[in-house]
């Protein structure tokens, strides 16, 4: 363990700009600058890459049309043949002219340099594997088959793409909740891998995000003890469980200055309010992708629109599925009053036939507009805590919109690679 | 060259929704350069049209195909009159504004689509006879039929319907047939055409491999006075040689202040050569389709970038290629790299999307380049240039390429 210098401290920086909004609620406003990169504003979210590309979106309609703050990457979705030499996403260069540019993310994704970039060494949600994790490895799923990853690779892949922030390696079993002698395990395991290979981060400009383990707050006591133990050196705090925090944070007030990032991957908006209110400064969301992909085009805001004085308010859908025959001949845009790419440029009888068609560009259109639609949810999220009106609105979107977003009549797209493969244990069983 | 720009004030000629201007012709070869403009805008030609089968390019939005260069693409009138229907794209108002596409589209007659895909496709002088991929039930494609399908969609360029037959077709007495049938259903769509004020219908020479048939064809056809004009059928298999002769005697039959459009090819060596055989138009999925399979088009060949050799090469696509994908980010491009689109190819669509893109790119900017050397009178040296990068070995150039270019005075070999 090195000291504290002045040279290993993290470049990212968290300030929180207004804390403890409301009476006893952890809700917070605050801001995550990274130096080179896009300072996010927060509450806010990060899009989910497959492969390194947010499904359906190529870099220049990330650029010119996404309103995402950073993007989440899964180093079990780099890898090639052998995980265990992570530089296998960046080898040694063979095009003379082209010799490999400086490491970052940025060149594996080829996302604007401007979007920060969370790597964590799964994905979210991850394919359950067929083997257990060991003392010494987790079981990934990568292209080729389930494989293994140690903590040393896990680092020396850090060390390789640098990206802004980090998930250390944690011991997470396929079902929740474990037994209380799993629990323990998980603590230790993530303990020492966390001390003997990730502390300190291996490149300064990577910050880490210490995972808090599913598992009651006893018994992953000594593990939390550790993260206490190097202040300079955690960054942010990933949580899987979120419900935690609140009890973490009485137990641990030192933890409270730390960015929180939600790795529950909730599901509808009104999840994301109930973490907001525990004290969550951001998501990782894969529901985002889920709900394109089944043709929806979300239609929520917040705060909501005030119901016209003097009528009954019906709770309103989270959003319209596109592919239901109403929308055949209709030239609106996706969702009223959405200034998105796709709503000013297109109309929904076109995202009907392309969805009916099985075109692709259909689900690009859905994917720019829900991201669009997700990013304003946040940005108003975020002036409903400065103008002290959040408590309200929440309480008004609980109500006005209905629990679900309707389900989507029209066919997903083809399964391809990683989505081809649901549970993990049938196929290439062996090979990790 | 003085020629050829005096030349331009004065050879133009207009029809109700198209005005053909040519702008320069080859010294040597029957290469013409020229400007068709439309009712949505003027395009350069020689150039190539991408294929948005279903009113959308396999997953490029409308302002990436825009991005590309592109003002006239196509779309398929057998797809469009299944999904969305007649019913929606009257209510829409048309396919333009079905995809938000401000320029250009052309349209094919949905005869050929329903032959080649529909198995149980019979003609009659009436019309395509077929069964609904819908429900099976029996179905009839006339004239009239498709032209009304093609005022609804509201195409710049209509194309009649025609009696396709493949060209190999031993079968004389039935070419003949399909020829004159395709003078005679030419005839039935002019008069079934709404809109000639504001869309084109252009005619198809028939009459596969028989030169003598296709005069004749030709005849007919240009007798008829279309704004432009096709040369049909020459999609299916005949050998090389036998399209550039097909190609090459239809082009000397054409009345030079017309667009002359050659249905259906797209690999680069014919686009060139077809140039120089004096044809300005052409049109072809293959470029956007063999993009799902991996495939960059490029001046050196086609690249499979799901080999491994490709995994960590952080180079672009193509050298010096100008299209969105190759061009650095500091230039305003992706900066993407063939080692993104090997990891990602067959399994994230945007792999997909940006080879279109770039696969797009190629086909327009070859055409450009070709108009450009035409205009400075120096398309000679283009076609060589563009042969010496596609096969090192001269004993590798393609002999139908050798001999249909020597026709037109540029000899490949011996210069
Ligand atoms: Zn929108
Ligand atoms: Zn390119």
């Amino acid at each position: 363990m090195s000291n504290d210098t002045q040279d290993d401290t993290p470049t990212m920086k968290f300030e929180v700009l207004k804390a403890a909004i409301t009476d006893g609620s952890a809700l917070r406003l605050g801001r995550l600058a990274f130096s080179g990169r896009r300072t996010i504003d927060t509450p806010n979210y990060f899009a989910v890459t497959s492969r390194g590309a947010i499904p359906h979106i190529t870099p220049d309609n990330v650029n010119n049309h996404l309103h995402t703050s950073g993007v989440y990457m899964a180093l079990e979705d780099c890898n090639r043949r052998t995980p265990a030499t992570p530089p296998s996403i960046l080898p040694p260069p063979r095009h003379l002219h082209h010799p490999v540019p400086p490491p970052s993310p940025h060149l594996f994704h080829r996302h604007p340099p401007s979007l920060p970039t969370i790597l964590a060494a799964r994905r979210l949600p991850a394919v359950a594997a067929p083997k257990g994790n060991t003392n010494t490895s987790i079981s990934i799923f990568t292209s080729t088959g389930f494989q293994t990853l140690t903590p040393a690779a896990y680092t020396s892949a850090l060390a390789t793409l640098r990206p802004d922030i980090a998930i250390p390696l944690s011991d997470l079993p396929p079902t929740l909740p474990p037994s209380a002698k799993r629990a323990l395990r998980m603590s230790e395991r993530t303990d020492t891998w966390l001390s003997d290979f990730h502390l300190p981060s291996p490149v300064p400009s990577t910050s880490l995000f210490a995972p808090i383990l599913p598992v009651p707050l006893p018994l992953q006591r000594e593990y939390l003890h550790t993260l206490l133990l190097h202040p300079t050196h955690i960054s942010g705090l990933a949580l899987y469980s979120p419900s935690l925090l609140p009890s973490l944070l009485a137990l641990h007030p030192t933890l409270a200055p730390l960015p929180r990032l939600d790795l529950s991957a909730p599901s509808t908006p009104h999840a994301i309010l109930r973490l907001l209110s525990l004290g969550v400064d951001a998501f990782v969301l894969p529901f985002i992708n889920a709900v394109s992909d089944a043709g929806v085009a979300m239609t929520f805001s917040f705060p909501p629109p005030s119901p016209p004085t003097g009528t009954q308010q019906q709770q309103q859908p989270l959003g319209i599925d596109l592919h239901a025959p109403s929308h055949r001949t209709s030239l609106a845009p996706l969702a009223e009053g959405c200034t998105c790419y796709a709503c000013a440029s297109h109309h929904r009888a076109y995202a009907h036939h392309l969805l009916s068609a099985r075109e692709m560009l259909g689900w690009t259109l859905l994917q720019i507009h829900n991201h669009a639609v997700v990013a304003r949810f946040f940005a108003g999220v975020r002036e409903a805590l400065g103008h002290g009106t959040f408590a309200e609105g929440a309480r008004r979107f609980e109500e006005g919109y209905e629990a679900e977003f309707p389900a989507g009549t029209g066919e997903r797209p083809r399964a391809r690679g990683y989505q081809t493969k649901s549970e993990g244990g049938r196929r290439r069983r062996g090979r990790g | 060259m003085w020629a050829a720009k005096r030349m331009a004030s004065t050879m133009s000629a207009s029809s109700a929704a198209l005005t053909f201007e040519l702008v320069a012709k080859c010294s040597t070869t029957r290469a013409r350069a020229s400007i068709m403009t439309l009712p949505h805008g003027p395009v350069n030609l020689p150039m190539f049209m991408p294929v948005a089968t279903q009113a959308s390019l396999k997953g490029l939005t409308p302002e990436q195909l825009e991005s590309t260069g592109c003002r006239l693409c196509l779309n398929n009138t057998y797809h469009l009159g299944l999904k969305p229907g007649q019913d929606v794209l009257d209510a829409v108002g048309g396919a333009h504004k079905l995809q938000g596409w401000n320029h250009n589209l052309l349209t094919d007659s949905g005869g050929f689509q329903m032959v080649s895909l529909l198995t149980l496709a019979t003609i009659t002088e009436e019309g395509v006879r077929f069964l609904s991929p819908h429900d099976g039930t029996p179905m009839l494609l006339t004239p009239e039929h498709s032209i009304s399908l093609q005022n609804s969609i509201g195409s710049d360029i209509m194309m009649q319907l025609d009696d396709v037959l493949v060209t190999t077709s031993p079968d004389k007495v039935r070419m003949r047939e399909a020829m004159e049938r395709s003078v005679r259903w030419l005839d039935r769509c002019i008069a079934a055409h709404k809109h000639p004020d504001r869309q084109n219908l252009f005619c198809i020479i028939q009459g596969g491999l028989d030169l003598d048939m296709r005069r004749k064809c030709c005849e007919a056809m240009v007798a008829r006075d279309t704004p432009g004009i096709a040369i049909g059928g020459l999609s299916g298999g005949e050998a090389k040689d036998d399209f550039c002769k097909v190609v090459g005697a239809c082009t000397q039959l054409l009345p030079e202040l017309k667009p002359r459009y050659v249905m259906g090819i797209g690999y680069p060596e014919d686009l060139v050569v077809s140039v120089a055989l004096g044809a300005d138009m052409f049109d072809c999925v293959w470029p956007t389709r063999t993009a799902r399979f991996g495939n960059a088009v490029t001046k050196h060949g086609v690249l499979n970038l799901k080999r491994e050799m490709f995994a960590a090469d952080y180079g672009p696509i193509e050298d010096g290629c100008g299209c969105l994908c190759c061009r650095p980010a500091a230039e305003g491009g992706m900066g993407i790299t063939r080692a993104f689109v090997h990891h990602n190819a067959a399994k994230e669509t945007a792999a997909a999307h940006v080879l279109t893109l770039h696969n797009v790119w190629y086909q327009l900017q070859l055409m450009r380049d070709a108009r450009e050397a035409i205009i400075a009178d120096e398309f000679p040296a283009f076609v060589r240039a563009f042969f010496g990068n596609l096969y090192p070995e001269r004993q590798d150039y393609p002999s139908w390429a050798v001999d249909a270019l020597r026709t037109v005075g540029i000899d490949l070999i011996e210069d």
